[in-house]
């Protein structure tokens, strides 16, 4: 900005310099003529006035010079240098902010690619991990179903031995009660009919003493 | 239905009264009957109904239901009431009882026990032993 501002100082003060040096030039060839005119003029003339003469230099014109130049450069600081000044400083601050802003978003999107991968990761790990359980889970449900599968067969199996045993029992003792209910009926209409009524009395006899002597 | 424990009660004394010497007579029963009579109990046919099936029980109880087929002599007669009142301690009289079912043999029943000697009996039990 300083540099800016020096430039400008330079290119303004260049066109003052210049007639500056032509206003020199002039006053060196008049006091070129006039010091061939008076060669023999007296040696006590001032020196500081000799050198402002021989230079041309004139305090009135020099004070018009520095305030005009004061002002010039107090007008161009205020109306044009500032306003370029700070309308820089502003940009090079939106400038530094947006770079700055975009090394946060790189870090921050090196920071979310990161934690992306390691989600993915995480993900990955625990899909497989789901999937090793649904593969467990799955095989021992299989291994239960069959074996409940089994056990209600063997049961199934059991059971109906079991009604088959039982069926074939009661047949059995159906057909026993038959036959000894035949066998009984048979045999009282046969003792009824072939025992004599002496034989009957002998009997009964017999087991009236039977009970009369049981103890 | 249910009996009033009173008249229950009642009626237990009533048989024992109607005892001499272990044995329900005739002549006791009459006495009890005509001792209610005098007495005209508030529940008198309930009294009587439960003196009477108490009675029945206590006379089943001294008494031996012979069956048989044909008769029997009193001499077996005598000696079955004899091992019966040895086997209860009670005095117990036979009664006798044709049963033609029985085919031969004898059967006696003594309150709610069955003393079976008969061939049907037999044929029965050896009918339920094939089972």
């Amino acid at each position: 900005m300083k540099a800016i501002f020096i430039t400008l100082l330079l290119a303004l003060s260049l066109p003052l310099a210049l007639v500056a040096a032509e206003d020199l030039h002039s006053a060196a060839q008049v006091a070129h003529g006039e010091a061939v005119a008076h060669a023999d003029a007296p040696a006590e003339q001032n020196k500081l006035t000799m050198i402002t003469e021989k230079f041309g230099v004139e305090l009135p014109t020099l004070f018009a010079q520095m305030i005009n130049f004061c002002l010039v450069a107090f007008v161009l600081y205020k109306f044009a240098v500032k306003p370029i000044a700070e309308t820089l400083d502003d940009r090079q601050q939106k400038i530094a902010d947006g770079l700055q802003y975009a090394e946060e978003m790189k870090i921050q999107l090196a920071a979310a690619e990161r934690e992306r991968a390691e989600k993915v990761k995480e993900a990955t790990i625990e899909a497989q991990r789901i999937l090793t359980e649904s593969r467990e889970q799955s095989k021992q449900m299989i291994e239960q179903k069959t074996q409940e599968a089994a056990a209600q067969a063997e049961a199934i199996i059991r059971k109906a031995s079991e009604a088959t045993e039982l069926e074939r029992q009661k047949m059995l003792s159906d057909v026993r009660q038959e036959v000894a209910r035949l066998v009984v009926l048979t045999s009282s209409k046969v003792l009824s009919r072939d025992l004599s009524d002496s034989e009957k009395q002998t009997f009964s006899d017999s087991a009236a003493k039977e009970l009369a002597q049981a103890v | 239905m249910k009996r009033d424990k009173k008249i229950t009660k009642l009626a237990k004394k009533l048989v024992e009264l109607s005892l001499d010497n272990g044995v329900v007579t005739e002549a006791k029963v009459a006495e009890v009957l005509s001792g209610l009579k005098q007495v005209q109990h508030r529940q008198h046919l309930t009294v009587l109904k439960t003196y009477l099936a108490y009675l029945r029980r206590e006379i089943a109880l001294q008494t031996a239901v012979v069956s048989t087929p044909s008769s029997l002599s009193d001499a077996t007669l005598k000696e079955i009431e004899a091992n019966f009142t040895k086997i209860y301690g009670r005095t117990i009289s036979a009664v006798t009882q044709q049963d033609t079912s029985l085919i031969a043999g004898v059967r006696v029943r003594v309150g709610d026990d069955v003393y079976d000697a008969s061939v049907a009996g037999r044929l029965q039990r050896l009918a339920e032993n094939v089972h």
